[in-house]
């Protein structure tokens, strides 16, 4: 490919330099610990090459100097006590005692090898599951490790993929593309960029964005566009900050925002407010939606949402006439069974009023390196992928397996049995699994299940036979590439603990072992400079030195022949145009428009449980000084933020005889969860939301650190939407009762 | 030269940098003469407080800076007047060798800002990273602020935005606090005005407030969703008078004395239902 020119800031200094007697490394903060964001960071180490503090770096124009309380705290996970510092092995007899041994890289790769291999040989290597977590930035070298072995089985414990992917996916199939909001963020130079425009109005989705910085999406820019003239409206079930400041607050019952977004659609095209001009151009299937949105008027779809009419008309209006408009959306939209049509409706808003592809508008992100799709499934034998776990029920799934066939399968060892798993960052038992303790039945049998963390976790600790410590970021090298839109920038090694290795070295290492020709790199920076040159042209060291870097971009691609590898105009889809009717959704078997579907159980669907069950509740409430099950043995972090919450409305909570800072169970007709009460008028009184991932590194190893006590998912069931993506995580019904009552 | 902390409540959407940067700043490393090493929790030299307000749906969530206020007048320095000092920057300081022992310091403090060190029977505060400061730095804090919510500088910098600006605790002046505050929320008297009987809101009805504990009259008209939102009203008595063309007129009493106030619906009935 040609090599492109990119665009790079200004350095007043090396990346790494003295400064008072520190050490300064310049550098990018991708996980573990923390989010998917890669914001610039300055490391400090001390003589002994101890990290002792972190700021942001000011000439990083992605956070521009700022950071948030998890990076901040960071060298409090780096130099805990109580990292992970050498492999640990423990008898197949012995899962769920404490029982580690201490041995030597050799020793856990040695083992690791002869039992794949030997699986390989007599089963196929499909019997082998490689699991990951959040985007953490593993996914490029663990599915080349999945796929080089011969596994097809490449894949993550979440019910439905309820998280990102459903976006992504079905965006791919509407637009050809995914979208992000544009906040500058692709431009060096960001909001002074003389093409740049500042939004009119800000949707924020599904998503509190300041807290939860995700995607790729630096939250602060929302506050940063605000004070530029942005105006919001906020949909949220909860008040949160961006709620209160915004122009509208549309307070949307958990799992019916594709009943909204189809609602808004019906107002912006009976009221003739869409842009015709786009429209005629650029989109396919206009008159099949128009017909579509017929079915949800706004009296009906104000029922659903329990967001009063006026204010869906509103906000209908508003987005019709803010030129441009744009949408920062969030992971509630995929943790609902139905995210597909869900994200096809609140997508198709901003392609019908013309906002996509200009600045400030919705635009396709630039990508240096595939993200999502993982690397190296060109390694996959052909015949491997009939063998990918759930490809014949759910055809969208093209390169992972779909996790709850993975699950049924480990129950029903059909159509073949699952022997092995290599499961690297991802506590699964805490975090993301629907119904963990299913999970957990479905997993102690297999035979191996090698594990990769930073910490002991409860998943390692109920199911791991070998534990490999993981490097934090300031220990290793990398580049990341992640999602969101894309710039070159290198994660930098600045310290050691213990016999940490990064994930890349381990992936690298046990990928020779296994295939040693698809992984002809002597370390990971060769690896690094093979995946960055052919698009950038540089190699890791020489990234290093110059990081970020940023790809040129323009906008209105689409007029210039630039989204499609034929280079003729249009959308990356089959029809060259945006697809508001999808050929390809209609190809997998899928209704080809949007379409809102009753969360089950909810009040909508099933009325009849709301006297036993009668509380709507959503779950992954975000806090800023914890990412996901990370951060709960960190003591200045815990204490922002100490026990598992439960939001509930005052009155909800003098009507059921509780009490503020009670603990309670949450229960509905699935499992139960244990929380503490926070009454506050943030929530409405029909509803609650509680955080999640929930474990306490404090509490017994050998009960699994009370997960099963505290974990919100044993209230969440493995169903995925049709499709196979989404899942309802965040919308269920409960009841909630004293710990110390009925049991 | 005198310095001020400068906290803008409008900007502050509690993301606790502060908090953590103050962490990061002072547990583990010894700033003697200025201060001990904070302990990892228990104390929050800085620490952001979370306020929901109103009732659903009309709620409102803000954050407020909390902190040593760096009084000139300071409690503290009554009480032990040999072991808290005040620089010439203004800057409260709690002397770690003369203030051992000093257990009253954590009372004497109205603003909750002094903390018992149990290990070194230590009172501790927030020193303003004197440290920093004597550096020719700016407190950890304020440097690690996204949005500039909390800034820090000579008081003579400041003077424009300082005319404006409101101490903490309004009945606490005399202490003459040198953190200042802007935008501090006020309460504020909300509703939604309904026709009953088309069970639909009303658009354009107009909503006097009268204050009565001072006279003070408000007026406004109802918003397209039929809502009224009174921002920034005293803590008072009011009432509400509700009037719209076609409708008899409703006076409902409310108050904002102890929280903000969404009274809710109010209902208005049709003039011509009364009518023969």
């Amino acid at each position: 490919m040609a090599e492109t020119k990119y665009l790079f800031v200004e350095h007043e200094r090396p990346f790494t330099y003295e400064e008072d007697g520190l050490t300064v490394t310049r550098g990018s903060a991708w996980s573990g610990p923390g989010c998917h964001l890669g914001c610039g960071v300055l490391l400090y180490t001390d003589a002994e090459g101890t990290l002792v503090k972190v700021e942001g770096d000011p000439e990083n124009p992605y956070n521009q100097g700022r950071l948030c309380p998890r990076c901040l705290g960071l060298p409090e996970v780096t130099n805990h006590e109580d990292r992970l510092k050498y492999p640990l092995r423990r008898a197949r007899a012995d899962r769920g005692k404490d029982l580690w041994e201490r041995i030597s890289w050799d020793e856990a790769f040695d083992t690791i090898e002869k039992v794949f291999k030997d699986i390989k040989k007599e089963s196929g290597p499909e019997a082998v599951l490689f699991m990951q977590g959040t985007g953490r930035d593993i996914a490029p070298y663990i599915t080349r490790l999945c796929w080089s072995y011969g596994s097809p089985n490449f894949s993550l414990f979440l019910s439905g993929v309820a998280c990102y992917v459903p976006r992504v996916i079905g965006l791919a199939g509407t637009f050809g593309a995914f979208l992000v909001p544009d906040c500058s963020q692709v431009h060096p130079d960001r909001y002074d960029n003389p093409e740049y425009v500042i939004p009119e109005t800000i949707f924020v989705w599904g998503n509190n964005c300041v807290v939860s910085n995700s995607d790729g999406f630096f939250g602060h820019w929302v506050v940063d566009l605000m004070q530029r003239g942005s105006k919001l409206v906020v949909i949220d079930p909860r008040v949160t900050w961006l709620a209160s400041r915004a122009e509208l607050h549309l307070r949307v019952r958990p799992g019916t925002d594709a009943a909204l977004a189809l609602g808004m659609l019906n107002v912006i095209i009976n009221e003739d407010l869409y842009d015709h001009d786009f429209v005629d151009r650029w989109c396919y299937g206009f008159e099949e939606l128009a017909e579509r949105v017929q079915e949800y008027p706004v009296d009906k779809v104000a029922q659903i949402t329990w967001i009063p009419e006026e204010k869906i008309v509103e906000a209908a209006r508003l987005l019709a006439k803010s030129k441009p408009a744009t949408l920062q959306w969030g992971v509630a939209v995929d943790m609902t069974k139905e995210a597909i049509p869900a994200g096809q409706a609140i997508s198709t808003l901003f392609a019908i009023t013309g906002n996509i592809e200009v600045p400030g508008g919705m635009i396709v992100p630039p990508e240096i390196l595939k993200y999502v799709g993982g690397w190296g499934k060109e390694l996959l034998p052909a015949d491997a992928n009939t063998k990918r776990i759930g490809q014949d029920r759910y055809p969208l799934f093209a390169s992972e397996a779909q996790p709850d066939c993975i699950v049924e399968q480990l129950e029903s060892g059909e159509p073949y049995k699952v022997r092995a798993a290599w499961i690297q960052t991802s506590n699964f038992l805490s975090c993301m699994a629907a119904d963990p303790q299913r999970l957990y039945n479905a997993m102690k049998d297999l035979e191996f299940i090698a594990y990769v963390d930073l910490f002991m976790t409860p998943t390692a600790m109920a199911l791991a036979d070998i534990v490999l410590p993981a490097a934090t970021y300031p220990e290793r090298n990398g580049i990341r590439l992640g999602d969101g839109a894309q710039r070159g920038e290198t994660i930098n090694k600045v310290t050691s603990i213990g016999e940490c290795k990064s994930d890349m070295e381990i992936n690298l290492e046990l990928g020779k072992r296994l295939n040693p020709e698809a992984w002809p790199w002597d370390t990971v920076e060769e690896m690094f400079t093979f995946l960055l040159k052919d698009d950038t042209g540089m190699t890791f060291e020489e990234l290093q030195e110059q990081a970020p870097a940023y790809p040129p971009f323009q906008y209105r691609r689409h007029e210039k022949g630039l989204l499609r590898k034929d280079g003729q105009p249009g959308f990356n889809t089959a029809t060259g145009r945006i697809e508001l009717w999808s050929t390809f959704y209609r190809n997998a078997g899928l209704d080809p428009l949007p379409y809102f579907e009753e969360p089950s159980p909810g009040p909508g669907a099933t009325p009849e449980l709301l006297d036993e069950y009668p509380l709507v509740l959503t779950t992954g409430a975000r806090n800023w000084s914890m990412f996901h099950s990370e951060h709960r043995q960190i003591k200045r972090m815990r204490a922002l933020h100490p026990d598992p919450i439960i939001q509930m409305n005052p009155k909800t909570v003098e009507t059921l005889g509780l009490s503020n800072g009670q603990m309670v169970w949450v229960e509905n007709q699935f499992g139960r969860a244990k929380r503490k009460i926070e009454a506050t008028e943030a929530i409405d009184e029909r509803m609650c939301s509680t955080d999640h991932a929930w474990w306490l590194p404090e509490g017994d190893p050998e009960s699994f650190y009370d997960v099963f006590d505290l974990n919100i998912n044993n209230l969440v069931q493995w169903s995925p939407g049709k499709s196979g993506f989404g899942s309802n995580y965040k919308t269920a019904l409960c009841r909630v009762y004293p710990v110390d009552g009925r049991e | 030269m005198g310095k001020v902390f400068v906290f803008d409540h409008a900007k502050c959407n509690g993301c606790r940098n502060c908090q953590i940067a103050c962490k990061d700043e002072h547990v583990d490393n010894d700033w003697s003469p200025i201060a001990k090493p904070q302990p990892d929790t228990g104390q929050f030299w800085t620490r952001i407080e979370e306020t929901v307000c109103g009732q659903v749906p009309k709620v409102k969530v803000s954050y407020v800076l909390h902190m040593c206020q760096h009084c000139d007048n300071a409690p503290c320095m009554a009480v032990a007047p040999d072991a808290v000092y005040k620089r010439d920057d203004g800057l409260v300081i709690i002397d770690p060798e003369k203030a051992k022992g000093c257990k009253e310091l954590v009372e004497s403090c109205p603003y909750g800002a002094i903390f018992w060190n149990e290990e070194l029977a230590l009172p501790q505060k927030c020193t303003g990273c004197a440290h920093l400061v004597d550096a020719g730095e700016i407190p950890h804090c304020v440097d690690v602020c996204p949005h500039e919510a909390i800034r820090f500088g000579d008081e003579e910098e400041f003077a424009e935005e300082l005319a404006a600006a409101e101490v903490l605790c309004a009945d606490r002046a005399d202490d003459k606090p040198r953190v200042y505050y802007l935008n501090l929320p006020k309460r504020f008297l909300a509703g939604v005005v309904v026709d009953r009987e088309a069970d639909e809101v009303v658009i354009g009805a107009k909503v006097t407030a009268e204050n009565l504990d001072t006279g003070e009259i408000l007026v406004q008209e109802t918003d397209d969703f039929g809502d009224f939102w009174f921002k920034k009203v005293d803590e008072a008595h009011w009432r509400l008078y509700v009037e719209c063309e076609g409708y008899l007129t409703r006076v409902i009493e409310a108050s904002t004395v102890e929280e903000d106030r969404n009274v809710g619906p109010v209902y208005l009935a049709h003039a011509s239902l009364f009518q023969g």
